[in-house]
């Protein structure tokens, strides 16, 4: 599968990345592109779900890289990789569920090369979707490209490709904020506002705008947290499903907690009640059923990736469970 | 099982000296492959690697639909593109073909139909890959959509609309062998159990994708397309030669077909792929050098894997676990065109034989066309699904008679040298001792039945061919031959078709024919498979080329080392049969040799010795003026034996070749010719496996592996084999399978195919039995396939010693491992795998494997069997 002929733009300063961004931005599979890391990208690009006229690469702004401690928490730029991200002192004493769940990305060769930007960014993931053109082709398309049905969802109209990053999740539980800067200056969003809940257009960012930085407020430092991922191989493979987990424990009970979940609906998205549930109890096995019952209730896993919906779900119910009960001892 | 009665003499076929020789110099040692620093490096040439002036590139245009006649194909926009060369359709070259010369259903390009997603329309010929691409959008196609059939069970049911004409019901082949009396084996047993087996489909995923490179001299008499050489990453560079001649109508003497370096076979080269053939047609047309490389998906489209089986296996046992007889019904899913599909269903009912004594035997075996990619031949070519069956079953009896699982397998061993009740000729047989080692070093006796929770202990053993004794094109020819040419440089060139694609086939000639001749192994350089220079080997399969190579080699060495003798011992006053060769020098019988001038064995293989002289000097033959006065001696290096034997005689070749021997052939029955092997290798293995009772997550922590390969020409190459072997048994056991839908496969890339990565591949200790085989080169047999059928029910059955579950169904996916205990313990169930108990499974699902999509899917026919709805 070849690659089509793009022009590549390679700003040095943000400033520049965003006036090249403005004039260029198209419409549609010509659309400009953002590549970061080019790890969900390019081989998208192979597969002509994307054929921009320019690619705009970024990485040679240097303002987008690396972890900076702040007055209000912690930054990291979007450029960061993944890698990066494991390694960091700061993150792993302060925010350990990022770390956790960065290390379960790809494999450790495409996590040299990914950042933490394009994780938030990831394209929407379905297996009616991310084919080849032939492939979709066979199958008359589906409604994210091309097409005007949705495969999993019989006589749907509404697009089902899962989110399926695993960093997000974590960043929900940490209440993380982004910036995205454009024409008109930079603003400033909740992650969890970043997400649309639709798998076409997934992610609330303008064709002119870029992701500069991730901001985790020093509220959510030091929580205990974990990150659950379900895959069938120890490595490489997206989450099929995924429960991230942030507590605040004193004298035995919950003063707050955050369960987020991953890959099985079309938007990483926290389980609002569980939050309320778990405040102020004892984490007891019978309590960990509970909220593992609700995160299950969130999930909306269509057959958009390998093993069954009920399957997936069930796992989260489980991985709920178990993650909770292992961060109460 | 008929036992053969011991003569006294060797059973072995005329040997000479070296056969019975123990103490090795150069065979048994673990030395590195001799094309290991060009692969590790990078600088080794594959196929795709190569590129010649003037080369253009070949896009292949691929069916969106499962079933369709072509009403039209119109490629006049394509070619119009700029930079579009050619584009060639099925009328370019309409010969039929296939590996098979029963199944010549394939065409270089389909003519009337297509017959599944991803079957070849056109190919564009294009000055880059990109605007090939394009290209192919512009090619306009026509079709009438027809029914299609992908569950072999509803094929075999078709009366109209067949996927070949000439196969009514869909059904490529059936067999139906009966051997001794099931019946009474049935009724005399004390127990007998029944049960129905699902295997789904798996594909070999080689590294490197199939890439043909082809190209046209001019002839200079004619100024007309004269020769064609085709570079291609094959296995089988002879019977490509000999399709080519076929579809191209050429002789075969025209064309000359080179294997580069190879990046993984597997049975998946096994056979000629159609970009091997469009690629040859193409540069005809184009009239410039072709390339096609293939992507990882149109890989997965050519296939030729293993098939969805169903296996409906009974067997009755005695009380105290001796088998009394065995019946088996094997339904193969096998795509849309024949490959090796009659050879498939033969071995999956021959190979029932051979590993233990089974005195009655009833198989029926089906091969169903369906409309899918069509499968072949992969590693454990036909024996691996049954096997998962067979030994599972096993397991099961051995439970329920209160009999130690591997004890039941000792009740149940051949008496070699014996014919199987199914013809299959056994001689070395190293079963009893590869149980012996695996209960031993797995600490059997003591943990089993005794493990923690959830964690358990599974064995089960397998066996495989070395070689086919007879070769798919029924003949007489033998199956290998080696040329060896020795000149005055002393280096020694072997000149050998077996085509290496990874598994060790040059090493192992290097090795044979320095051991024959007692010379360093830098001496020795391969020429191979390349039909032009070297002679007929029939390829890289059924795990033949130690076993016939590798004789024929050594035979090939034995004819120049008795030239050397004969001119070395007038040299010496001696007889022939009074020397020596070894370590690079020829001595006495009777001499200490270490004043010949040996050095230490280790060193001797990096270096050839020059004796202290000027290289130059031996093509003067100042050598020999200069000795002629020293009288006879005791010892001469090689090089000087070399060149005496070429003062004597002239120039030094010498050919051997390999046919199997006539009692080896197998039985008379119809399809009797598949099964038969000179050698058949031995495997048996413990799994230890964890299952996490809430997520049917398996862990495989570790495998014992124990593989009677007659004898380690390479132990540590034999043990990579061991090791891949149980490595891919397992992706197959737990992660593999291709997923369908009505047709569609919806993971044909090595992200949603999951072979297993590293992280869950378990420590493997490799155990080398070592039986030395009659006939084998210095004793050596198979050890590249028959390891991996013992692994799937290996684990099987330690799922089932872990949780008590029994999955009938392959893989075992996390769902269906869940869906099982749900089962067992009664709890909710859930509906993961189309309500189907992977315990007890009914049918393949059309929509096949773990996942079952109910979207739309590919267009359908109204008449499609495949759109009624499915019930539970
Ligand atoms: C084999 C394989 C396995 C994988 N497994 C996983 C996995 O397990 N878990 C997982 O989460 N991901 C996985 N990925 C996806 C991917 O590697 C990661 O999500 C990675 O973090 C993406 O980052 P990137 O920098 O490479 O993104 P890119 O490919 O460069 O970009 C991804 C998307 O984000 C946009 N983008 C990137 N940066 C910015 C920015 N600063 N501003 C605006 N838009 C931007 C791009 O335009 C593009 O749409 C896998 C990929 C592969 C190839």
């Amino acid at each position: 599968m070849s690659l089509a002929d793009f022009k590549l733009l390679r700003p040095r300063t943000l400033d520049e990345a965003i006036s090249l961004l403005a004039p260029q931005a198209g419409e549609g599979a010509r659309a400009t592109r953002v590549i970061a890391g080019g790890t969900d990208l390019i081989p998208s690009m192979r597969q002509k779900l994307f054929e921009p006229e320019y690619v705009l690469d970024i990485r040679q702004i240097a303002e987008l890289k690396g972890i900076r401690e702040t007055e209000q928490g912690t930054e990291i730029g979007a450029l960061t990789t993944l890698s990066c991200i494991e390694r960091s002192s700061v993150l792993k004493q302060h925010y350990p569920v990022l770390v956790e769940a960065a290390k379960t990305v790809a494999s450790p060769v495409i996590r040299n090369m990914a950042t933490l930007g394009g994780n938030i960014c990831l394209d929407t993931r379905c297996l009616w979707y991310n084919q080849s053109l032939t492939w979709r082709k066979s199958c008359g398309f589906c409604i994210k490209k091309d097409g005007d049905l949705c495969h999993v969802a019989a006589g749907g109209k509404k697009c089902w490709a899962a989110f399926s990053g695993d960093t997000p999740a974590a960043l929900l539980c940490l209440e993380a904020e982004i910036e995205l800067a454009g024409p008109q200056g930079t603003r400033r969003l909740p992650l969890n506002d970043f997400y649309t809940g639709e798998g076409d257009s997934y992610r609330r960012l303008q064709l002119n705008e870029l992701l500069t930085r991730i901001i985790l407020p020093k509220a959510t430092a030091d929580l205990s947290g974990t990150y659950r991922k379900l895959r069938i191989r120890g490595s490489i493979d997206y989450p099929l499903a995924g429960v991230a987990i942030t507590l605040k424990c004193l004298n035995g009970h919950i003063e707050s907690g955050r369960i987020a979940l991953t890959a099985v609906n079309p938007a990483p998205v926290l389980v609002k009640k569980a939050s309320e549930v778990l405040q102020g109890k004892r984490l007891d096995e019978e309590l960990a059923e509970l909220v593992g019952d609700l995160a299950a209730k969130t999930a909306k896993p269509l057959t958009t990736s390998a093993l069954t919906p009920e399957y997936r779900r069930e796992m989260i119910r489980v991985f709920t469970k178990r993650a909770l009960l292992a961060l109460a001892n | 099982m008929v036992e053969l009665r011991s003569t006294g003499k060797p059973r072995a076929a005329v040997r000479t000296w070296t056969s019975f020789m123990t103490d090795f110099s150069i065979i048994g040692k673990p030395i590195a492959m001799v094309d290991a620093a060009e692969k590790t490096t990078g600088a080794g040439k594959y196929t795709d690697d190569l590129s010649l002036p003037g080369m253009l590139i070949g896009k292949i245009l691929h069916s969106p639909h499962p079933h369709a006649r072509i009403k039209r194909i119109d490629t006049s926009r394509a070619q119009k593109l700029n930079d579009v060369i050619a584009v060639v359709v099925g009328a370019d070259a309409p010969n039929p073909y296939g590996i098979l010369p029963v199944g010549h259903d394939e065409h270089a390009l389909a003519i009337d139909k297509v017959r599944y997603i991803g079957d070849n329309l056109a190919c564009v010929v294009a000055v880059s890959e990109a605007t090939a691409e394009a290209a192919l959008e512009l090619v306009e196609v026509e079709y009438e959509i027809l029914p299609a059939y992908f569950d072999p069970e509803e094929s075999m049911k078709a009366e109209s609309n067949l996927i070949h004409d000439n196969k009514p019901h869909n059904l490529e082949k059936d067999y139906h062998h009966t051997f001794g009396d099931p019946d009474k084996g049935f009724a005399q047993s004390d127990y007998v159990t029944e049960s129905r087996y699902l295997a789904n489909e798996v594909t070999h995923a080689a590294m490197e994708p199939h890439s043909t490179l082809a190209s046209f001299d001019i002839d200079s008499q004619t100024g007309q397309a004269g020769r064609l050489t085709v570079w291609s990453s094959t296995q089988v560079p002879y019977y490509l030669q000999h399709k080519l001649s076929l579809v191209l109508d050429m002789p075969m003497s025209q064309i000359r077909v080179i294997k580069p370096l190879v990046g993984g076979g597997f049975g998946g080269k096994s056979e000629v792929i159609p970009l091997e053939i469009i690629a040859a047609v193409a540069a005809r047309k184009a009239k410039a050098p072709v390339k096609i490389t293939y992507t990882r998906e149109e890989v997965f489209w050519a296939h030729r894997g293993r098939p969805r089986t169903i296996i409906d296996l009974k067997t009755g046992v005695k009380n105290d676990g001796r088998i009394t007889a065995v019946k088996a019904r094997v339904v193969q899913d096998g795509g849309a065109y024949c490959s090796y599909g009659v050879v498939t269903i033969l071995y999956s009912g021959a190979l029932l034989g051979a590993l233990y004594d089974i005195p009655n035997i009833h198989y029926d075996g089906y091969r169903v066309l369906t409309n899918k990619p069509a499968c072949g031949a992969m590693r454990g070519h036909g024996t691996v699904n049954v096997r998962f069956a067979f030994e599972s079953q096993l397991d099961e009896i051995a439970g329920r008679l209160q009999i130690d699982p591997a004890e039941i397998r000792r009740r149940n061993l051949l008496k070699p040298p014996c014919i199987t009740v199914n013809g299959l000729r056994v001689q070395s047989y190293g079963l009893p001792e590869c149980i012996d080692k695996i209960v031993e070093r797995s600490g059997w006796k003591s943990r089993k039945g005794k493990m923690p929770k959830s964690r358990g202990l599974g064995i089960a053993c397998s066996h495989y061919v070395s070689g086919a004794a007879n070769s798919i094109i029924r003949s007489d020819m033998p199956h290998s031959t080696v040329n060896i040419k020795i000149d005055r440089d002393g280096g020694v060139v072997v000149y050998t078709g077996a085509s290496e694609i990874g598994q060790g086939s040059d090493t192992m000639t290097a090795q044979v024919a320095a051991e024959t001749l007692g010379c360093a192994l830098s001496r020795i350089k391969i020429v191979a498979a390349d039909t032009d220079l070297t002679p007929i080997d029939i390829g890289s399969y059924s795990s033949r080329v130690t076993f016939m190579a590798g004789n024929a080699t050594m035979r090939a060495a034995q004819e120049v080392k008795k030239q050397i003798a004969s001119a070395a011992a007038k040299k010496m006053n001696c007889a022939p049969e009074d020397l020596v060769f070894r370590d690079d020098s020829v001595f006495k019988q009777s001499t200490d040799h270490v004043g010949a001038g040996l050095r230490p064995a280790q060193e001797e293989q990096n270096s050839a010795s020059v004796s202290g002289r000027v290289e130059g000097q031996i093509l003067r033959g100042s050598l020999q003026q200069k000795r002629k006065d020293e009288g006879p001696k005791d010892s001469m290096s090689f090089e000087e034996a070399v060149v005496a034997t070429i003062d004597f005689h002239g120039a030094l070749t010498g050919t051997g070749s390999y046919a199997p021997p006539l009692e080896a052939r197998g039985g008379k029955h119809k399809g009797g010719g598949v099964g038969p092997s000179p050698a058949y290798s031995y495997s048996a293995q413990v799994a230890e496996v964890s299952v996490d009772e809430d997520t049917g997550e398996v862990t495989v922590h570790k495998v014992w592996a124990a593989h009677d390969c007659g004898r380690a020409l390479n132990p540590v190459s034999v043990e990579g084999q061991i090791i891949g072997s149980v490595w891919m048994g397992m992706g197959q056991a737990l992660t593999e399978e291709m997923v369908w839908k009505d047709g569609l496969l919806m993971n044909p890339g090595l992200l949603e195919y999951r072979s297993p990565s590293s992280v869950e591949s378990p420590e493997i200790e490799p155990i080398i039995v070592e039986s030395i085989d009659p006939e084998g080169p210095f004793g050596a047999k198979e050890c590249s396939e028959g390891s991996l059928a013992a692994t799937i029910p290996a684990i099987a059955n330690a799922i089932y010693d872990a949780v008590g579950i029994r999955l009938r169904e392959s893989p075992f996916t996390p769902e269906r491992v869940l869906a099982a205990l749900r089962a067992k313990k009664n709890a909710k169930t859930l509906d993961m795998t189309e309500g189907v108990d992977p315990t007890a499974p009914v049918r393949l699902r059309e929509h096949g494997g773990a996942l079952w999509f109910k979207g739309k899917g590919p267009e359908r026919h109204e008449l499609d069997p495949a759109r009624r709805t499915e019930g539970g």
